[in-house]
């Protein structure tokens, strides 16, 4: 399979090494033998990558697109509806009710979670003795697994024997069935997806502070500006680059929440916590209904598309 | 999964994001108070991110008769370490733990050598094509999960000649359910390939003018001379393969039924189906799960922060 892939670009390279002959050196000729091995090489060396990234990515998303527009159970042959997909996730109340879920989730976990990020890595970037313990800290729900987490916190927001509900006691705080009550099962998501957030967030600020210009602080201490003003006219301004990077990674994974809602509530109760990964894995994984769960993928698709199309402009406005 | 700018180049050297930065002219009392008031908020923030950890693990040493006390009891009465060998009775977590560890493994090493390569040939070899195999790969760094997670699945079950399926992939069960579903398909990313790219790409160009002068043939420039260069790269983009592959539940719920074939992730899930009120197995199990990437990230931090900044992925 090597072999065809690497001679196009043998054939490829003889007419440019004609056309370089005449006007060249001497040992332009010499010189093209073995920049065509290069060149071979090259091939030889990302081939296997391709081939990989084409059959288990590229394919995958061409069908993704073509499947929308089919019924298909798996067990008969697909069959072409058009739009009639579509049609239908337009007028679903449960995938309606899935997307607004899904921005939901998105809209609180993720700036909470930003604005928590900046200020913990702006404390630590004081040069406390501490400050790698907190950063070790702060990151470990990053490094382990989701699954892992939310069966952790599944177990915090068991009503009788959780220790949620057992904190809250101690100030008098009544305690809720947290997971089971369609009031506040995403709120009890969110906070996963918050707490589990911070991490790489603040990673990516501490990096960002480190690109601040010191004599900027100095400057504004010449001045008497105070610390809280030093850090909205200074920090907040001069971090806006990694904001921006930070704000388009962060929505992007917030809009692929899958893994929480699998062990926690499952996108129960009535729905209330369903997002639009889990409707892909519903339709597809417990119905069969492969076309539909392409057309929802498809949606969700174009939602993260929207996004990171203008994150990226917002970003370049910002250079 | 997901990333939008190549920020490799514009970070600073890894020394200058771990390393201290020196403390700012402030008078000295008011310097130290707001010290003390900042440590205590990160202590208590710090609290906050651990303490779900700690009470996992005292979960999983307490007797049921202590789990069924209200208000539950933080500290364990008892440390019942016998928990984690009963908890392999209730499920097999040993062999769940086996397979993550194989296929992590597997999944690490393809990553490696595959994205590795393919990374060198797209920074230092100009070939022609290369401008749009790179375009094209960076393309698919945005494809999200779930844009290819129903083709996938369609594409091992109709596996030709695998599974008891006949040459046009129809009649059996193709690759779910076998070792392949879950090492393959998962091998590589565009992430990875694009990270070794521009790690190489950092690199001196005289070394391979050099080399290639002194007639080295290019595979030799790029495993002898190149690579050695990279090994923080390597341990980078290899630790966080192995992570997200160790943590990865999605695919291998989906292509494997048998509890043989199960990962760590999916056998707790699966676990907590079954029995939800073993808490204190279901902690073993999660313990388990946790334990050797909280050690891996401890003792590699370095590593793991470089490449999170690099790649800002999960």
């Amino acid at each position: 399979m090597t072999s065809t892939e690497t001679s196009p670009p043998r054939e490829d390279t003889r007419p440019e090494a004609a056309r370089g002959g005449p006007s060249g050196p001497p040992r332009q000729r010499k010189y093209s033998a073995s920049e065509r091995k290069l060149r071979r090489t090259g091939w030889l060396m990302v081939t296997p990558s391709l081939l990989h990234i084409g059959l288990w990515t590229a394919i995958p998303v061409i069908a993704t697109f073509a499947l929308g527009f089919t019924d298909y159970n798996v067990f008969s042959p697909p069959r072409w509806i058009g739009l009639d997909n579509y049609v239908e996730i337009v007028q679903d109340p449960v995938f309606l009710k899935a997307t607004w879920n899904t921005i939901s989730y998105t809209f609180w976990t993720v700036p909470v979670s930003m604005m928590l990020a900046m200020i913990i890595a702006v404390a630590l970037n004081q040069g406390l003795k501490l400050q790698k313990w907190y950063r070790t800290a702060f990151f470990l729900p990053q490094v382990t697994a989701t699954v892992a987490i939310a069966m952790v916190w599944l177990w915090i927001f068991n009503p009788q024997q959780g220790l949620l509900n057992a904190f809250l006691a101690i100030f008098g705080i009544p305690g809720q069935a947290w997971l089971a009550d369609p009031d506040w099962a995403l709120w009890a998501v969110i906070l996963v997806g918050a707490w589990q957030g911070i991490g790489i967030k603040m990673l990516i600020y501490i990096a960002a502070l480190q690109n601040v210009d010191e004599s900027l602080y100095e400057a504004a201490s010449m001045d008497g500006a105070s610390s809280v003003r030093k850090f909205f006219a200074i920090t907040v301004p001069m971090l806006k680059p990694a904001t921006f990077f930070v704000l388009v990674i962060s929505v992007i994974n917030a809009f692929q929440v899958f893994d929480q809602i699998y062990v926690l509530t499952d996108g129960g109760p009535a729905n209330a916590t369903t997002m639009m990964t889990y409707e892909v894995y519903r339709s597809a994984f417990q119905e069969f209904r492969m076309g539909m769960a392409s057309a929802q993928s498809v949606v969700l698709f174009i939602f993260l598309l929207v996004i990171t199309l203008g994150g990226r402009r917002a970003t370049r406005e910002d250079h | 999964m997901a990333l939008t700018t190549p920020r490799t180049t514009q970070n600073p050297p890894l020394a200058a994001v771990v390393g201290k930065t020196p403390p700012r002219q402030h008078r000295p009392n008011a310097r130290s108070r707001n010290k003390v008031i900042l440590n205590v908020a990160l202590a208590l923030g710090s609290l906050t991110m651990v303490i779900p950890f700690i009470w996992m693990i005292f979960t999983s040493v307490e007797s049921p008769a202590e789990l069924a006390q209200f208000p539950p009891t933080f500290f364990p009465q008892e440390w019942h370490w016998s928990n984690y060998s009963e908890a392999l009775d209730a499920a097999p977590f040993d062999v769940y733990f086996r397979n993550s560890f194989i296929i992590a493994t597997g999944h690490t090493l393809i990553t490696l050598v595959l994205g590795s390569m393919a990374g060198y040939s797209l920074a230092r070899i100009r070939f022609r094509g290369r401008e749009i195999v790179f375009i094209s790969l960076v393309a698919m760094l945005m494809i999200p999960t779930y844009t290819k997670i129903v083709p996938q699945f369609l594409i091992v079950k109709f596996m030709p000649l695998f599974g008891g399926n006949d040459i046009l992939g129809q009649g059996g069960t193709g690759w779910l359910n076998t070792w392949w579903a879950l090492l393959i398909p998962g091998g590589l990313s565009a992430t990875s390939i694009f990270l070794f790219r521009q790690f190489y790409l950092s690199l001196p160009k005289e070394l391979e003018e050099a080399a290639r002068l002194d007639g080295l043939s290019e595979f030799r420039i790029f495993a002898q001379i190149y690579t050695p260069l990279i090994k923080p790269a390597i341990a980078t983009v290899g630790l966080l393969t192995f992570q997200e592959s160790w943590n990865n539940f999605l695919w291998p719920l989906l292509v494997t039924t048998s509890d043989e074939l199960r990962v760590i992730q999916v056998g707790l899930a699966v676990f907590q189906q079954l029995d939800n009120t073993s808490w204190h197995y279901l902690m073993a199990g999660t313990t388990l799960a946790t334990v050797p990437m909280v050690l891996l990230f401890v003792f590699a931090q370095k590593y793991f922060i470089q490449g999170f900044t690099n790649a800002g992925i999960k």
